[in-house]
């Protein structure tokens, strides 16, 4: 991935973290991975396409994702409804949207697609023909990981 | 406006933070455990930690010390005491303002084994912080190597990076050998200099060989095969006469020793710009090449300085062709300094100079230039998306590679390259499968093409 998109990610997602949730948030060692990523429990994805193609997965676990949407919320959530989801869902927009805002202001034109999320045990994620860049990001309620996949057009 | 601030304003308009850790606020803003001296270079903002500070000093008049690295200014006798002056400036790169007056600012500082002087732009202030609001480095920081930088934080508004000194000027870990072992490998090691014929000692030899093979795979993950054994051969024989003299024995012990084993296999100039004689072998490997479209492939980029020169030597052959040039590393620190990489002017050669241009931190590369580049932070065992390519330059990548995996990454050069394209790979490297490949005869580089029969 190109080390320009790196730095738009890891910024935005600890921007829009620490800004919402209003907590201590501390990114861990940023490392690439291969084609195949198992996911935590509740994954959501944005598609991106323009002068790229490819994806971002916002991944976290089930307890996570409740906590996250409990505080976004200001509620106590029992459960992922569809309260949450749609928090869930919101969250990977903000970040995402920050970051495709700040790649638009060096020079780089990406759209966005609406985001799906996914819950479910023992998932895993396979993108062909292309290495995820993983940024983890650890705060109070847990971990999120966040799973960039973009590649240029040849 | 500092964090803790804004974190209270935030937490007493909003309630439904307040469930959240309130309790140790009040004392998280009194809280000021750690003091850093705050100065500038080239133009941002740094901090050192006070306790390692011994006092803030105007220098004149340094000593001009010969062979020493240029970052070295000299010596200064403070007070009686003798000590170092490094230039942070020119250390790290960043360009240097020449002083009317002669007179520099800057700081001793106290380290574990020694003071040591240097020289900043300009001394700001001392602050108070909580070391609790200090955050990681953050990899992409341009200037200055992450690995100096200790931490980040905010104070009024202002960002200050804090140098990490010991990491920057603290003694490199020398191993420290009892005299009686010295004297034992003495007697061992003299052996084999003194008048033993190769073929004599050739079992012995052997094992050592092997030795040093596994050696280096353990402190360098330097992988002996086909790919390098020819260098491993030779160097193992200057080893020997070498570490004779030297009264040591031929094992390697450490990763230091590992380095000097390693150090006549690297390629000339693979973190450095090219000179222009390099220049001129490289111009007469690529002169052979035909089209319009050219792509290149750079694995191993490092800090790009390889790539830079690669893409500007390429416009000077074809000034009208379209050159893409993909370069990758999986180091995060190396590659992510490439798009932004800073030169001294004195260090440009003549093809690099149409692409250079001053900016407010030094001498960098024009977007022309730039455009032509991917640098990307890739893993070259992941999947490799790259378009078939004129060029590969492969530069001493493919030893740190293990076997399987260096036949694999070669297999992948073989397809990704074009009928008549060109492979380079490190000055002591070659192919493994060698019946694929056909070497080009060039004075600096170790140049393949495909064998098409």
């Amino acid at each position: 991935m190109r080390v320009e998109y790196i730095n738009p990610f890891v910024e935005s997602a600890y921007s829009v973290l620490k800004e919402v949730l209003n907590c201590q948030v501390s990114r861990g060692e940023l490392y690439l991975k291969s084609t195949c990523t198992p996911v935590l429990g509740v994954a959501a994805l944005v598609g991106l396409a323009g002068d790229v193609e490819g994806r971002i997965l916002f991944d976290m676990s089930k307890d996570t994702a409740i906590k996250v949407a409990s505080v976004m919320n200001g509620e106590e959530l029992k459960e992922l409804d569809d309260l949450g989801k749609a928090t869930i869902t919101e969250l990977a927009n903000m970040i995402t949207a920050q970051a495709v805002t700040k790649l638009h202001d060096l020079g780089f034109k990406f759209d966005l697609t609406p985001p799906a999320i996914f819950t479910g045990d023992n998932m895993e994620v396979t993108t062909a023909e292309v290495e995820a860049l993983i940024v983890p990001m650890i705060i109070p309620y847990g971990k999120v990981e966040i799973n960039v996949a973009i590649r240029e057009r040849i | 406006m500092s964090s803790t601030m804004e974190k209270t304003i935030v937490r007493e308009g909003d309630n439904k933070t307040l469930l959240m850790d309130q309790g140790n606020l009040p004392a998280k803003q009194l809280k000021q455990d750690f003091k850093m001296v705050t100065f500038s270079l080239g133009g941002k903002d740094y901090g050192i930690d006070i306790m390692k500070v011994k006092e803030i000093a105007k220098f004149n008049q340094f000593t001009y010390v010969p062979n020493t690295p240029p970052f070295v200014r000299g010596v200064y006798n403070l007070r009686g005491e003798i000590i170092s002056i490094i230039d942070l400036r020119i250390f790290f790169h960043l360009p240097v303002e020449k002083r009317k007056d002669g007179v520099e600012n800057g700081l001793i500082l106290r380290l574990e084994d020694y003071i040591i002087g240097i020289i900043v732009d300009s001394i700001d202030k001392v602050v108070g912080i909580a070391s609790e609001d200090v955050q990681p480095p953050h990899p992409i920081f341009g200037d200055i190597n992450v690995k100096y930088i200790s931490g980040v934080v905010e104070y009024n508004g202002t960002l200050y990076l804090i140098l990490d000194v010991e990491k920057l000027f603290g003694k490199e870990q020398t191993a420290q050998k009892a005299p009686s072992l010295e004297t034992l490998e003495v007697s061992l090691g003299a052996k084999p200099s003194v008048g033993v014929s190769p073929r004599e000692s050739f079992p012995t030899g052997q094992t050592e060989k092997d030795f040093i093979r596994e050696t280096l795979k353990t402190f360098k993950s330097f992988h002996v095969t086909p790919l390098n054994e020819r260098w491993l051969d030779e160097r193992f024989e200057q080893w020997r006469s070498e570490r004779g003299k030297q009264g040591r024995d031929l094992q390697i012990k450490s990763a230091e020793e590992a380095d000097d084993f390693l150090q006549t296999f690297y390629s000339p100039y693979s973190d450095a710009v090219w000179p222009e004689e390099i220049a001129e072998s490289f111009l007469e490997l690529i002169q052979e090449l035909s089209g319009r479209v050219f792509s290149v492939w750079n694995p191993g980029c490092g800090k790009g300085y390889e790539t830079y020169s690669v893409t500007a030597l390429f416009l000077k052959k074809f000034p009208d062709a379209v050159v893409k040039v993909w370069a990758m590393d999986n180091d995060l620190l190396a590659i992510s300094t490439a798009p932004n990489l800073l030169f001294q002017p004195e260090t440009i050669p003549s093809y690099l100079l149409p692409y250079t241009v001053k900016g407010k931190q030094g001498v960098g590369i024009t977007t022309q230039l730039k455009d032509r580049i991917f640098f990307e932070y890739h893993d070259i065992l992941h999947v490799n998306v790259v378009p078939e390519c004129d060029l590969i330059v492969a530069r001493d990548l493919l030893s740190f590679l293990s076997p399987a995996d260096q036949a694999k990454v070669l297999d992948e050069f073989y397809d990704k390259l074009k009928p008549k394209g060109i492979l380079i790979l490190g000055k002591n490297e070659e192919p493994i499968d060698g019946i694929k490949w056909v070497r080009i005869p060039n004075k600096h580089f170790s140049a393949f093409r495909k064998n098409i029969e």
